[in-house]
């Protein structure tokens, strides 16, 4: 064994900032959050933060760097996502990447007509459905926004459609705090107990600051009702570059990090050790002739790289993107830079990564995008294993045997690895006469069969029947607070 | 079926090569005919290879394990085959083209033939046309196949069609062309019988075309 003390992984791996820089963006968020301060529009909230030592000035807050010290110091380490039934699914730590949908479009693209039309609350169903049969997507978001259910309570209505339909853990939004017990109640018919709950979380809350730098009132009421539980949450920024934050990078990511930092402490002071997936976020970039906020630009690949490498400088979980477009339609474009997201979020080592089939920069759900993008997630997870190095896969031995001019299509090494390899599901491997003989089709196509596939015959695990009359029920409670529909 | 004919496919699907051998042999002792050996138990197994394949639960490393296994079985038949006079799946001459050193494609084929139950006679890589045709006259087979890597020496398949079209008996024999970039027009326009873009369908082609001069085992 001639190599034989040899056993590691490669691990590839990128990264965008110097340590001088993280050091500079740190103290300049510092800087922002004692001198500037946050704009913190919840009474309770404010009060909280006063107590601790910050110095209030009516809803402006100036923050203090020891309790920013503080704060991270009482953030727990490992964080993890169990799913539907209480299996660990999700270390959120180090560079543990993990792949969801994202929530909220008003539009998807219609799989039967090709249309682009609002989205309804079959269409979270369905995509619950989807992304609980794709094996390279660990979590569910909503993706839609249902417009045939009561918009003040669409939430609860997409969190049903949610946990009906898959086991994956769950990273879903609130409209309000009232609604957000609601879908907690919701959680906790389903775990069983709240202690169950708690001990086994397969829900995480989505909420974010208002950029620039305010902590709203309606998010801070939801980082009450939360914390308060110590459930875990994402409290990233969102922010558009060049409007909400200034366009240079080292600029965004100073506004960013100030609202992640705040944030942070917000929710420790409400309820020490709460799990927050707080690293990362949004820094789209405002395209200054069409005012959208892009998704596909190259300054938010960079700025999310570097907000990551700020989560990982101070150990927090950090969210992130993945298989996300400006096309308008799954179109070249979309493959693209969905795909060169998806890479570049694996080797910068984002944790819960988010918005798998988005299209129209987060206005749009495209079907065919996320089947897509779970099979470009495999691929860039078969990469993103690395390479093992040791005395078996050296094949020296082997190597030797086939000798100058031979070949290794039969041996046994081969025989023992080569299923290591990564197959296609819908990407073409084929030589040019059989893809003719299928057909012909463009990739677009094999997407849209396999959801069609997927959807005709995936039956989710179900919930029991006493669930899912419990969350019934407490939709029709909320149904009935809000009186009669005009 | 006899439990004899299902512990070869077995051996065979699963790549047991030595397993095959033997199976063959204790079931040759006990008085079971070649024949039924060869048609239940080895080319049986391989067609059963060949759909897994096909279907993606098989891949061509172990498919050619499988081939192997299927060679070291038929190789204790033949003698037997003769005797019961058992025709001949086929015979094929293969090579690649004279100026190509590549023979991975060439060696799939030969190997995926041979697991089907033909016999190869590989004449390896830079074949010239000469050479070809000094094959055919001597061994007479029943298929030639041609292989070139290269559009630069892809050029001498023609060259090597031409060298078998002098030998006068163009009509007893069947030529197949294949490589990367080989195509179906490529091959009608060199007046090649056949083009197969990949191993399997070779040996597809190989089986379904009538063996005139087959020979006895």
């Amino acid at each position: 064994m001639l190599f034989k003390q040899l056993s590691e992984y490669s691990q590839p791996k990128m990264g965008v900032l110097s340590e001088n820089q993280k050091n500079a963006l740190h103290s300049a968020s510092l800087e922002i959050l004692q001198r500037t301060g946050v704009s913190v529009r919840l009474d309770d909230t404010r009060n909280r933060l006063a107590k601790a030592g910050c110095q209030v000035d009516n809803d402006r807050v100036f923050i203090p760097e020891r309790l920013i010290e503080w704060a991270l110091n009482q953030h727990p380490k490992h964080v993890v996502l169990c799913d539907r039934n209480a299996t660990p699914a999700m270390a959120l730590e180090g560079r543990n990447c993990y792949f969801g949908t994202g929530s909220d479009t008003p539009f998807v693209i219609d799989i039967n007509s090709g249309l682009h039309r609002s989205a309804v609350i079959a269409d979270i169903e369905n995509v619950s459905r989807l992304a609980d049969a794709l094996h390279n997507l660990d979590f569910l978001m909503c993706m839609g926004i249902a417009s045939d259910v009561r918009p003040e309570i669409s939430d609860l209505y997409h969190f049903q459609a949610m946990v009906s339909n898959t086991i994956k853990p769950i990273v879903f939004t609130a409209w309000n705090a009232s609604n957000l017990e609601a879908i907690l109640r919701m959680a906790e018919t389903v775990a069983g107990s709240l202690e169950n709950l708690l001990r086994y979380p397969f829900v995480a809350l989505y909420a974010e600051p208002t950029a620039p730098l305010i902590h709203s009132q309606i998010g801070c009421e939801k980082l009450e009702v939360i914390c308060r539980l110590g459930l875990p949450l994402v409290y990233t920024p969102g922010l558009i570059t060049g409007a909400s934050s200034p366009v240079s990078h080292a600029g965004a990511i100073v506004v960013a990090n100030a609202e992640i930092l705040s944030g942070l402490l917000i929710t420790q002071l409400i309820n020490p050790g709460t799990p927050v997936i707080a690293g990362g976020g949004g820094m789209m970039t405002m395209d200054m002739h069409s005012m959208i906020a892009s998704y596909g630009a190259p300054e938010f690949m960079f700025d999310w790289c570097s907000l990551r490498e700020m989560g990982a400088f101070y150990g927090l979980p950090v969210f992130g993107f993945a298989g996300v477009s400006d096309a308008l339609i799954f179109d070249q474009q979309a493959g693209i830079e969905g795909a060169l997201w998806t890479l570049i979020s694996a080797l910068s080592g984002g944790n819960l990564i988010h918005d798998v089939g988005y299209l129209e920069s987060g206005l749009t759900t495209s079907y065919e995008m996320i089947v897509a993008m779970d099979e470009t997630i495999g691929l860039v997870k078969r990469f993103m294993q690395g390479m093992l190095v040791n005395n078996d896969t050296l094949a020296i031995n082997t190597i030797a045997s086939v000798g100058p001019g031979g070949h290794f299509l039969d041996v046994p090494h081969t025989l023992d690895h080569f299923r290591e390899n990564w197959r296609p599901d819908i990407f073409c491997h084929s030589n040019r006469p059989d893809w003719n003989e299928a057909g012909a089709s463009p990739l677009g196509d094999r997407a849209l069969r396999k959801v069609k596939t997927i959807l005709s015959q995936h039956k989710p695990e179900p919930l029991p029947q006493h669930v899912t009359e419990n969350i019934k029920s407490i939709i029709n409670n909320a149904t009935s607070r809000l009186g009669r529909m005009d | 079926m006899k439990d004899e004919y299902e512990m070869i496919f077995k051996a065979v699907v699963e790549g047991n090569v030595e397993g095959a051998e033997k199976l063959v042999s204790d079931s040759l002792m006990g008085g079971i005919m070649a024949g039924e050996l060869l048609n239940q138990g080895l080319i049986r197994a391989m067609d059963e290879v060949g759909t897994r394949f096909e279907r993606g639960d098989m891949y061509i490393p172990e498919m050619l394990v499988s081939a192997k296994a299927m060679k070291a079985g038929l190789s204790i038949l033949r003698p037997y085959l003769v005797k019961e006079g058992i025709p001949a799946i086929g015979r094929v001459i293969i090579g690649t083209v004279k100026g190509d050193m590549h023979d991975i494609g060439k060696n799939l084929v030969t190997m995926m033939l041979e697991g089907a139950g033909f016999e190869v006679i590989d004449l390896g890589t830079d074949v010239a046309p000469e050479k070809f045709a000094e094959a055919v006259r001597k061994y007479s087979p029943d298929i030639v196949g041609l292989s070139a890597l290269l559009t630069t020496t892809m050029q001498q398949m023609k060259n090597t069609i031409e060298a078998i079209d002098d030998l006068g008996t163009r009509d007893q024999v069947k030529i197949i062309i294949g490589g990367a970039p080989v195509t179906q027009e490529y091959s009608e326009k060199i007046g090649a019988d056949g083009y197969a873009a990949d191993a399997s369908k070779a040996v597809n082609w190989a089986k379904a075309i009538p063996h005139s001069n087959s020979k006895v085992f």
